[in-house]
């Protein structure tokens, strides 16, 4: 397992979706797949550096893990914001997805991203710290 | 890649030409460019995207921000986004409230 630390910024987003991308070249993943997983650990880390962190007014960081087995590609992130599970939040249903952009809301788009993306999700919250695992399956 | 969101105006269409990578903390530069747009008070919102190579929810929610500040008789159009991020808008229903197009006029 490879591990990162980056500071709870936004400006570390693009260097969180670098190291995505580039375990799942490594991994032989697909483009479409890559894209997908890069979405996915993006979306969640807006959350928790925006949310978890910067609205509470604390500062932290985001470790980055990356994992392979046989069978998947595993990304987790940990942080030591608020706790935060992404599956509590209500996603939008088939028809808020179907209204105008005149009647939408802003906002609820990232977690359903994030959630429709990748192959397995999940999230565990022990000694102050939350877990986010993300994985994909490898052909 | 860094992230450029590039706004003139031509006749009464607001032409946003955005190029790299599109999520939250770019954003705001997005949102910024949309409302200097829509102070010209535009019939039409032209989105380049053929040069775009990300966008999260962050940017799907400056595209509902420039319908909401627009008004409802904005057509916007997205042209040329590519594979990922076109697919980004069809499981997020935007496909069905915008205008696709692969090349404008």
């Amino acid at each position: 397992m490879i591990q990162h630390s980056l500071p709870a910024s936004l400006t570390a987003l693009s260097d969180i979706r670098r190291l995505v991308t580039q375990a799942c070249q490594t991994a032989g993943l697909s483009e479409d797949a890559t894209y997908r997983l890069a979405l996915a650990v993006d979306e969640i880390a807006t959350n928790i550096i925006t949310h978890g962190y910067e609205e509470q007014g604390m500062t932290g960081d985001l470790v980055v893990s990356l994992d392979q087995t046989d069978q998947e590609l595993i990304i987790l992130l940990e942080d030591t914001g608020v706790a935060f599970d992404p599956r509590d939040r209500s996603l939008p249903t088939a028809e808020d997805l179907d209204k105008p952009l005149d009647d939408r809301e802003i906002g609820g788009l990232g977690i359903f991203l994030a959630l429709a993306g990748v192959d397995r999700f999940d999230y565990q919250r022990s000694d102050n710290v939350n877990r986010n695992l993300f994985a994909m399956n490898l052909a | 890649m860094a992230f450029s969101a590039i706004f003139e105006m031509a006749g009464s269409e607001a032409r946003i030409t955005l190029e790299g990578e599109l999520d939250a903390s770019v954003a705001d530069q997005f949102r910024q460019t949309v409302e200097h747009a829509a102070q010209d008070k535009p019939q039409k919102l032209i989105l380049f995207m053929d040069k775009l190579q990300f966008m999260a929810s962050a940017g799907l929610r400056v595209l509902v921000f420039a319908k909401q500040r627009m008004g409802r008789d904005v057509a916007i159009y997205v042209i040329g986004a590519t594979g990922p991020v076109l697919n980004t808008m069809q499981m997020s229903g935007f496909h069905q409230a915008v205008y696709l197009q692969e090349s404008y006029p």
